[in-house]
């Protein structure tokens, strides 16, 4: 079907990754990987040769004088010298860059993330670049972060909730408060994770690589599936990339749409499609990047999941000057 | 010395409320292995959700209890509160009221002080306080499940404010744990008085068996690891009970109210320093006695001394040392700078070395051995690389940077569920195996045993490799419906397979169900020392009467005398001087 | 009985040079010890954490120093006379054991009496915060603190909560004792008023919180009583051992001998131990 990616998709292993700081983090865990690999085998291979060359058996009895085994000792020094290299040479830098080092404030979007018992508010400051004042008394259902509408650099700021915008190629600086309990906020596909602490504002910073717009990764996450193996559980969040039709011509699954809200209504739909004898289907995820909590916050926190866009610059900027003159709705309206 | 007229004793001081450290070994396993079992059918239920997220639960959806269980138009599905309640008690109730109480309830009262050469505990009646506690503990900690709210759902961890504020059995919980930390320092200051004042003449530390350091380090982290945890669970409690405010932060607002009830101005750090400065060292509690097993039943079926003896003792003690100082990295996602990152990211590597090398010198036991499979040593063996590998995956885990990626997710829960899992339970299950015929003059089915052996091993590798993958996918833990999330329906696949072990892993043990039981009644009898093997316990009669030993056993050589050249059989006792 | 002997019940071992109860009761106060040092961890995390102005500069800001001054003698008095029971009792003197025994308890009692008289002044002191600045002694501020007068409308704990629900106006006399914080968003100054004799009448929806001086007040009051509380119910498990010592000792004192003493030496050592606590908790709470 496509051209290999650059991102990979969803699947075993890593989740794609669009984040400039992230490929530290994933040369680590490979290098990991290898390195357990490698100690596992061998030590494998010795026990299973132990366990049949020791056996117990006529005419072979223990020896009770202990072997010399000075190779455990050197090989013990050689694994503690390579973890020191892990932790300096690979650990420390990138966690420097990653936790102390954060973008110069000229340079950086900031972004205020207030999250919430199942939702992410996001709080934006608009084309002026100043957030306005925010406090608890004015937090309502309209108005989840409590924006104070009579501050003038409230004026222009924007505020969603788990609608999340962001730049690509910019450092992005999100600060991060919860207004009940600890959450966390996680973007597996740019190897971010926080906790987020009441009571505390802690900060996070990342860069999304030049080309990871939502629609280039939509396009690269394409695929063909065979019938046989679609189910609803797995493709839920996708949407079509053309209509299919049933033999009358009529249109079962549209481009554009899903397989259904319920396991139910997927699985209907699938077998719709396999008697109209469709093979495959082309589907695509319908937002290709997902902010999570990784906190157990409550018997929701499953549900707790931000639809992350990323823009080209000039995109982002449309979109929040378009945000930003969004008529606010009147309480009593 | 026996007393007389112990015999004249009634039922319930025999057996019930019984101050002899045998019987409250037994009663702490039996009790024990009832909450293991009830620990895994309630994660069975679990898996389920996972599988098939919001289906009904066939056969048993509606026999399930109003809290856990909701009727929606698919049928009886489990509710979010429900999911987390049977995660947090699955957790809650297979470390503190399973895995401990047997390791070292059940395995050290019953065995310690019989190798020790000891005629009983140090403090009998302590012994039996201790025992009572953790049953009353655990009374309190199943009811819970039963007050309105349901059982405590806010993870095994009990982070504040999401634990402060959750209208559940939380507060059960937290007396439970109460009662429960109350029994571990008995039985701690107990074991430890006993190995060091109640042993056998010319028992020096450097002729104890492994099993006895283990146990003895193992104490020590119980005694001094513990209390912050009961200090952390007082405060939660005065936080729940009395509104004050030592986790929860100034301006919280819950569910739309501002919170001006409460004065606010405490930390949720705080809770998680305490916690974990706790559940640290707890873990090496889990691990610890294993190894004692493992080394016990690894010796005698090899019929060889344990190689680097010496290495084993002090890389225990280093092991319980440094198990203090690396808890925090449980925490490195909560805004951690550089330098504390880095010193716990040392500590925590430095904590390898010590493991690796006990692990180490066990596998080099085997070289120039005879090998015995018997059941105990099948599950013995398994042990082995079961733990190498929860130990190796540890490794991501320890370094800041890989934990960005790892944290929180099922990379975790394959993490130390291989550690405790086909690790600890494994070597509890040969510890089982090897000193029932003490217990009990009766020796289990061979047949049974390696029928519950194969399966076991088999699938429980099928329920937590895959875990390594899904995490590595992304699939945080904790997630009613991993499927909500891209990353998380791209690996259902591998979830549904774990579940099918699991339940098949289930089905696993019941051969060893009915194998213990029956065999109390019809197992082959055997005498003192079945297994020929060289420490203290197998000089006692099977079963010892109270007071252990006819006459106070002297030790004349180590623990692990097998094979000695020039000797007429292949092992010699601890308590028989070597034939020159 | 259905134990059986247990070698160094009573005679030392070798090695450690202790009975096994002495031993058993050492590693006791090392867990305890933990215990202690874990919640005097919570303080300073709390105390260095806490908010401007919700934590007094002093603990004489809200604690009573001369009753705890007189508490801290009076139990230093009961170790003294701990150690003279045991060392009356070593000297074969069992009538003036018992005596020392006795005084023991009974100083143990008057700390806990004085205690219960110092927590009980707690609830009877209030402190309003409120929304709009309040004028006391003509300098505005956010919350006040003393007592409230008998014509004030008497007072309900909002359901299953120890905060009070908020009546319909209070009347109260601002206290030199707790001295009202200074005004302002930014945080407070210690007001320096030394006292307004007559009562100010806050009105019920000028209040944003009213509350008494329970743990509930603020981290530092929850930090106090739970410490202190903790420390109490650490002194009255010791007066229960004691209690049980006075009347098992003509009997033990004829059977067995060796035994009791050694139980009142482990005694002693656990009572030194919860004088010790207290010698810490006094100045850090009292005098810091």
């Amino acid at each position: 079907m496509l051209a290999a990616t650059q991102y990979g998709n969803y699947g075993l292993w890593s989740p794609p990754m669009v984040s400039v700081h992230g490929d530290g983090v994933d040369s680590l865990i490979t290098t990991l990987h290898w390195f357990m690999f490698l100690l596992f085998v061998p030590w494998a291979i010795f026990f299973v040769y132990c366990l049949v060359r020791f056996r117990r058996r006529a005419g072979h009895t223990a020896s009770y004088t202990l072997p010399k085994a000075k190779i455990s000792k050197y090989g013990e020094i050689a694994v503690v010298i390579f973890e020191v290299i892990l932790l300096v040479g690979f650990s420390v830098p990138v966690w420097a860059e990653y936790r102390t080092r954060p973008p110069v404030r000229e340079d950086r979007l900031e972004i205020r993330m207030v999250a919430q018992q199942f939702q992410w508010n996001i709080h934006y400051a608009g084309p002026d670049g100043r957030f306005g004042r925010t406090s608890a008394e004015f937090i309502s259902d309209v108005n989840a972060i409590g924006l104070d509408e009579s501050d003038p650099a409230a004026a222009d700021d924007v505020q969603t909730i788990n609608d999340f915008h962001l730049p690509v190629g910019k450092d992005i600086y999100v600060r991060l408060t919860s207004m009940d309990v600890v959450h966390s906020f996680s973007i597996p596909t740019m190897r971010v994770k926080q906790d987020v602490i009441p009571g505390m504002e802690i900060p996070v910073w990342f860069k999304i690589k030049e080309d990871a717009t939502s629609e280039n990764l939509r396009a690269e996450m394409t695929r063909a599936y065979p019938i046989g193996r679609v189910r609803w559980d797995r493709l839920r969040h996708h949407i079509a990339t053309e209509d299919y039709k049933d033999r009358t011509g009529q249109v079962l699954l549209a481009k554009g749409g899903s397989l259904g809200g319920t396991f139910k209504a997927g699985a209907e739909l699938i077998d719709k499609l396999r008697q109209a004898g469709v093979a495959e289907i082309s589907m695509q995820p319908r937002h290709p990047l997902e902010l999570v909590c990784a906190q157990l916050c409550g018997n929701s926190h499953f549900t707790m999941k931000a639809q992350l866009v990323t823009h080209t610059p000039e995109g982002f900027d449309e979109w929040i000057a378009e945000q930003s003159k969004e008529v606010t709705f009147d309480e009593d309206f | 010395m026996s007393e007389a007229h112990a015999h004249d004793l009634p039922f319930w001081r025999k057996y019930v409320f019984s101050v002899d450290h045998k019987v409250i070994g037994i009663q702490y396993t039996i009790t024990a292995m009832l909450f293991l079992f009830l620990g895994f059918s309630l994660v069975s239920i679990m898996r389920y959700q996972l599988a098939y997220p919001g289906r009904d639960i066939p056969v048993i959806g509606k026999l399930l209890g109003g809290s856990i269980v909701g009727q929606t138009e698919t049928g009886y599905v489990l509710t979010g509160d429900g999911y987390n309640a049977l995660g947090a008690m699955h957790g809650t109730i297979m470390i503190f009221l399973g895995v401990v109480p047997l390791a070292v309830g059940g395995f050290g009262n019953f065995v310690l002080p019989l190798q020790l050469g000891a005629p009983d505990m140090a403090f009998p009646k302590l012994n039996m306080a201790s025992y009572w506690s953790f049953f009353a503990g655990g009374v309190v900690m199943l009811a819970s499940f039963f007050v309105k709210g349901g059982a405590a759902n806010s993870g095994w961890t009990s982070y504040p404010p999401l634990a402060d504020i959750a209208t559940t059995g939380q507060t059960m919980w937290l007396f439970g744990m109460v009662l429960l930390i109350t029994s571990s320092l008995l039985g701690s200051i107990n074991f430890i008085v006993t190995t060091v004042q109640v042993r056998a003449k010319g028992l020096s530390f450097f002729r104890f068996p492994f099993f006895v350091w283990a146990q003895l380090v193992t104490s020590f982290l119980l005694l001094l690891a513990f209390p912050p945890l009961e200090a952390a669970g007082v405060l939660q409690l005065m936080d729940r009970l009395a509104d004050t405010s030592f986790f929860l932060p100034s301006g919280l607002v819950v569910s739309g109210e501002v919170q001006t009830q409460i004065s606010g101005g405490g930390s949720p750090l705080l809770w998680q320093h305490l916690f974990w400065f706790l559940a640290h060292p707890e873990v090496y509690v889990l691990i610890l006695p294993a190894l004692g097993i493992v080394g016990e039943v690894i010796a005698n079926n090899t019929r060889k001394p344990l190689w680097g003896y010496k290495s084993l003792v002090f890389a225990t003690i280093f092991l319980g040392f440094m198990s203090f100082i690396v808890w925090a990295h449980h925490m490195f996602m909560t805004g951690m700078g550089q330098t504390l990152s880095t010193f716990f990211q040392a500590t925590t590597m430095i904590i390898s070395v010590p493991s690796v090398i006990i692990l180490t010198c066990m596998i080099i036991s085997l070289w120039g051995a005879a090998i015995r499979y018997t059941v105990p040593m099948l599950f013995a063996l398994a042990f082995l690389p079961m733990f190498a590998i929860g130990g190796l995956t540890g490794l991501p885990l320890g370094l800041t940077t890989s934990d960005i990626q790892l944290h929180d997710t099922y990379y975790v829960i394959g993490h130390f569920h291989y550690v405790v899992a086909p690790g600890t339970l494994f070597a509890l299950f040969a510890g089982v195996y090897y000193w029932f015929p003490k217990a009990t003059g009766r020796k289990m089915s061979d047949f049974l045993g390696k029928l519950h052996f194969w399966p076991s091993f088999i699938f429980i590798n099928g329920v937590f490799l895959p875990m390594f993958f899904i995490g590595m996918a992304g699939v945080l833990r904790r997630q009613f419906d991993q499927t909500e999330q891209l990353h998380g329906a791209a690996v259902q696949g591998l979830t549904v397979m774990a579940s099918w072990s699991a339940w098949l892993l289930l089905i696993s043990q019941l051969p060893f169900i009915f194998n213990f039981f029956w065999s109390i009644f019809r197992g082959q009898k055997v005498g003192a020392n079945p297994w020929e093997a060289t420490t203290l316990e197998w000089f006692a009669p099977s079963p010892p009467p109270h007071g252990n030993f006819a006459t106070t056993p002297v030790v004349y050589c180590g623990p692990y005398e097998y094979s000695v050249p020039g000797q007429k059989s292949d092992f010699c006792p601890q308590n028989v001087a070597l034939e020159a | 009985m259905s134990t059986v002997a247990i070698p160094h019940d009573i005679e030392p071992h070798p090695m450690t040079g202790m009975y096994n109860g002495k031993f058993g009761l050492w590693l006791f106060l090392a867990s305890e010890v933990m215990l202690f040092g874990a919640l005097f961890s919570t303080y300073v995390l709390l105390r260095v954490g806490a908010p401007a102005g919700t934590w007094p500069a002093h603990g004489s800001e809200i604690l009573d120093i001369p009753k705890a001054t007189f508490n801290t003698l009076v139990l230093i008095g009961s170790s003294v006379t701990m150690v003279l029971a045991w060392a009356s009792l070593k000297m074969n003197d069992v009538a003036k054991g018992r005596l020392f025994l006795l005084i023991t308890f009974l100083l143990a009692g008057t700390f806990l009496v004085v205690k219960y008289f110092e927590y009980r002044d707690k609830f009877h002191h209030h402190e309003v915060f409120v929304k709009e600045p309040v004028l006391v002694g003509g300098k505005e501020y956010m919350n006040v603190s003393g007592h409230l007068t008998e014509d004030s409308p008497a007072l309900t704990r909002a359901p299953r909560r120890w905060a009070f629900s908020i009546p319909e106006y209070v009347l109260i006399v601002a206290d030199g004792k707790y001295a009202a914080e200074g005004h302002g968003e930014s945080g407070a100054e210690a007001g320096a008023d030394h006292g307004h004799p007559e009562p100010i009448r806050i009105e019920g929806s000028n209040i944003h919180r009213l509350t008494d001086y329970g743990p509930w007040h603020s981290t530092f009051l929850a930090t106090y009583f739970t410490l202190t509380g903790l420390h109490g119910l650490h002194i009255v498990g010791g007066m229960v051992v004691i209690f049980y010592l006075l009347v098992a000792s003509p009997s033990m004192w004829n059977g067995r001998r060796e035994k009791l003493i050694n139980r009142v030496e482990c005694t002693g050592l656990y009572w030194h131990f919860v004088d010790l606590v207290w010698i810490f908790l006094f100045p850090v709470f009292y005098l810091l």
